[in-house]
């Protein structure tokens, strides 16, 4: 029992990472119904950015939670910024030109692999070490479950991001906006919302949401590299797929789900198959409940 | 007649072509032209799906990879034995001659199996789900294959067969390589230049109409997805038997998505488009070399500006055929003007 | 026993009732009209009786054939042929090509297509030339070859039409097939279609707006108003019915 409780905690915390960048993925194809292929890679960056700042700041060699509440930050940013490159340079010239919807899809392609290739130029394909930049060291145990606070870290600090964006949407301005897009752009736009605007605010915000993953999977997981992005990459678009793509609690649930799903099959079956196990319920869910647990059947109209 | 004699004249060039070409190119350059085979038909076949029935398939090199790993299962476990009892009754030339078109054979039909098996299902769906799909199963079987141990799961499966060492079951004659490729182009090419083939195109264009015309979507779809996936098995077996070793690792989703960069950047929709692309892209990296880890940045940022300058990619949906090459036994089609 | 025969026919989209016990019947040869204001169920009839979607109760018989529910390719194979209201063209195929789609028939056979015998030669020779008749018929011949969504708009709408027809049908359903013409253009459809009636002896049903061009060519018309019939008969009787004249305007003159 004790393993089951243990193995449901770690697939959580794996799940408030998968959720993270499963947020980017579905808040995109929400307001764009583009399936963002880059997104992964974007996470990848993110890890990266933490890994030279925390070396370059000094926090690697002193660990502390103001270091990594500050690599945090700045990570997002980064990834901020890049997102909204992304999107300005390579997906918003095919909008503009109604493009329709194979061509952008085709571009993310390209985008991945740019960013793949790049990182593998630039960071060098060797994996680096994400310097540790909180202290390892067991939590809680409470009989026979071991919390390490690295985990609380990790837990907290994505729930935390999913709560602050869940008030973003629900609560202001902006997020009604996003929802407003999303639900029917050229109705948004007669009605004066500036979609173009919101549009460059969802790659952001969901970007940042990748980098921030990028860092807790660094803390957790430290051995980073320039395709550690795919695999993740294609995770999170599962569970935001399992959750009804564009469907942003869905996103949140997808990704808490896979995480507890893949870690449970792994421990209790194989973990040779852990990979397989997102293939697996994509296929399911794409067959049985396209549109996800949370999503809305669509018609077309004839 | 003279259609017969031109076709009598690219039989010659072929079997010229297996004998000259091994003792004229040293084998680099052989290397990349059997390459360039391969690639060319897997892009011809993936072009029938996503070019001509609209379809957005990504896991093509799923079906490769079937047709890789069948057929040198063939040619290992039974092949070799054949090759083995019959190598006193016949010249080894002929007898390998008339051995080649087997594990071809079984690599494509397990492929097609393949196809239909994921077809069915996957069909269904539009758009970007079909697009996942297809990336999912494509994944899953490659997976499936990586932990199967009789077929050397992690380690690639090597073209020998134990118990006839030094009995070469490689295949890498150019000549008889890129004649079946030809020969399925021809195949392809003449089903969809038809008034039959037409439906395919109908289908890309508007499921809603077409049905309304009388096709069979569905049925359409699948057909496309089969015949495609068993022109990517024979891709794959002739892969298999003129490399002598294969692993799941040539047979990633990266794999899929360099195919789909041809199919794209020759033209969605243009069978000599995608052969023209699958030939430069395959060629040129190999022979810029020097060019080392920038060649995937290059390729990247040409996928990115081909969508953004020219989404139409080389030809569009035209062909280039020069009119010698033209056949008299062409459906009356009209070259779509305006 | 009439060619078409829609009983009781309702459809509902989760909440919205399109079209609630909805009946209606087009005898042999005849040309009829269904008619009535935006969104009172007509091309979703149209949809259904084609087979775009399924009934949720009630049934659609094409010659004593129960055709609801059945899918689209089906329903023209047994001999119903479609034009739509959105244009809905194979935009980069040629006119030529677009009729041609219509004649692949069921008994297409890629191996044959690759074979190419003399058969196959024959074969296509003859479907081209199926194919450039239709087009001659709605005057179409010298667009043969040119990209569907290159040509000019009326031209758009007669090439659906020559494409349904290519399928050969018994029934043809023409939805709004004068939208957007002139009158002289609507003329010469008006003239086109008894036509096809009087030559090939179609059975056509026909959705439109303008009530003169129906009023025009149809011995019946059939009124539909939020997915209800309210009046049926002859143009004339129609056209006079308050209900009718309700429906479209409110309250208020004929129109």
């Amino acid at each position: 029992m004790e393993n089951f409780l243990q193995q449901l905690l770690n697939g959580i915390t794996w799940g408030g990472i998968y959720a993270l960048i499963a947020l980017g993925y579905t808040m995109v194809y929400g307001v764009l119904k583009l399936i963002n292929f880059a997104h992964g890679d974007v996470y990848m960056v993110g890890a990266m950015t933490g890994y030279y700042l925390a070396h370059a700041a000094g926090f690697a060699a002193h660990p502390s939670l103001y270091g990594l509440a500050v690599t945090l930050l700045v990570s997002m940013a980064v990834c901020g910024a890049l997102g909204a490159t992304i999107e300005r340079v390579a997906y918003r010239p095919l909008r503009l030109r109604g493009a329709g919807r194979l061509a952008p899809l085709i571009t993310a392609i390209g985008v991945s692999l740019l960013l793949e290739n790049t990182g593998q130029l630039v960071f060098g394909a060797d994996p680096k070490f994400f310097p540790a930049l909180v202290e390892s060291r067991e939590l809680v145990s409470l009989g026979g479950i071991s919390l390490s606070n690295v985990q609380a870290v990790v837990l907290a600090t994505a729930l935390a991001l999913m709560a602050g964006l869940e008030f973003v949407v629900m609560r202001t301005r902006f997020g009604r906006a996003i929802r407003a897009v999303s639900f029917d752009a050229p109705a948004a736009a007669l009605m004066g919302v500036p979609v173009d605007r919101v549009i460059l605010g969802t790659f952001v915000l969901g970007s940042a949401l990748a980098a921030a993953a990028g860092i807790l999977v660094g803390l957790s997981n430290p051995k980073i590299d320039p395709l550690m992005g795919i695999m993740p990459g294609i995770k999170a678009f599962v569970a935001a797929v399992l959750g009804g793509i564009g469907n942003i609690p869905g996103a949140m649930a997808g990704g808490l789900l896979l995480g507890v799903i893949e870690t449970l099959v792994a421990g209790y079956l194989s973990s040779t198959y852990r990979d397989a196990i997102a293939f697996v319920v994509l296929i399911a869910i794409l067959l049985l409940r396209p549109t996800g647990l949370f999503g809305a059947p669509q018609t077309e109209k004839v | 007649m003279r259609e017969r004699a031109l076709l009598l004249l690219a039989l010659g060039l072929l079997v010229a072509a297996d004998v000259l070409l091994p003792r004229v190119l040293n084998p680099y350059y052989l290397t990349i032209l059997s390459r360039i085979g391969v690639a060319v038909l897997a892009a011809v076949s993936l072009q029938l799906v996503n070019g001509f029935t609209g379809q957005f398939s990504i896991g093509h090199a799923g079906f490769m990879a079937v047709g890789a790993y069948v057929s040198a299962a063939v040619s290992v476990h039974a092949g070799a034995a054949w090759l083995a009892a019959w190598a006193d009754a016949l010249p080894a030339w002929a007898l390998r001659a008339c051995y080649f078109p087997v594990p071809l054979l079984a690599g494509g039909a397990a492929a097609a199996l393949a196809g239909l098996a994921v077809g069915i299902p996957a069909l269904r769906l539009r758009g970007d789900y079909l697009a996942i799909a297809t990336l999912g199963f494509g994944e899953i079987i490659r997976i499936a294959i990586l932990n199967v141990d009789a077929v050397g799961g992690a380690r690639g499966l090597s073209l020998s067969a134990p118990a006839h060492p030094g009995l070469d079951l490689r295949y890498e004659g150019l000549g008889a390589m890129y004649g079946v490729v030809a020969l399925s182009v021809a195949v392809i090419s003449r089903l969809v230049y038809s008034t039959g083939g037409l439906a395919f195109r109908a289908v890309r264009e508007d499921e809603t109409a077409a049905e309304s015309v009388g096709i069979a979507t569905t049925r359409v779809k699948v057909e496309a997805f089969v015949v495609s996936s068993f022109f990517a098995g024979v891709a794959g077996a002739l892969f298999a038997h003129s490399e002598g070793y294969i692993h799941t690792n040539s047979f990633s989703f990266l794999r899929s998505f360099e195919i789909v960069v041809f199919v794209v950047l020759g033209g969605l929709g243009s069978i000599t488009g995608a052969i023209l692309a699958a030939a430069l892209l395959t060629a040129a990296p190999e022979l810029l070399r020097g060019l080392g880890e920038w060649r995937m940045i290059l390729y990247s940022v040409l996928l990115i500006a081909t969508m953004l300058l020219r989404p139409q990619g080389l030809f569009g949906q035209r062909e280039f055929v020069p009119g010698w090459l033209r056949s008299r036994r062409e459906a009356p089609r009209a070259a779509a003007r305006g | 026993m009439p060619l078409l025969e829609v009983e009781k026919l309702t459809v509902r989209f989760g909440g919205l009732t399109a079209v609630s016990d909805f009946s209606f019947h087009a005898d042999a040869g005849a040309l009829v009209a269904l008619i009535g204001p935006n969104g009172a169920g007509k091309t979703t009839a149209f949809n259904i009786i084609t087979g775009i979607y399924a009934p949720t109760s009630g049934s659609v018989r094409f010659d004593s054939h129960e055709i609801g529910g059945a899918s689209p390719h089906r329903i023209c194979a047994l001999g119903v042929g479609r034009t739509f209201q959105n244009i809905r063209l194979f935009r980069s195929l040629s006119a030529l090509e677009n009729v041609r789609t219509a004649l692949i028939g069921t008994q297409r056979s890629g191996l044959r297509d690759v074979v190419r015998g003399g058969r196959w030669l024959r074969r296509e020779a003859e479907l081209e030339a199926r194919g450039r008749s239709l087009l001659a018929r709605l005057g179409l011949e010298r667009m043969a070859d040119v990209r569907a969504d290159s040509l000019p708009y009326g031209e758009q709408r007669r090439l659906e039409i020559a494409r349904a027809l290519a399928s050969d049908p018994r029934l043809l359903l023409l939805d709004e097939p004068a939208a957007g013409m002139n009158p002289s253009e609507k003329d010469a459809l008006c003239a086109l279609v008894a036509g096809l009636r009087d030559e090939l002896g179609l059975t056509i049903v026909l959705i439109d707006h303008d009530v003169g061009f129906v009023m025009n060519l149809c011995e019946r018309v059939t009124v539909l108003d939020h997915g209800e019939k309210i009046a049926e008969g002859p143009p004339d009787a129609v056209r006079r019915d308050p209900r009718v004249i309700e429906a479209y305007l409110g309250t208020g003159e004929a129109a």
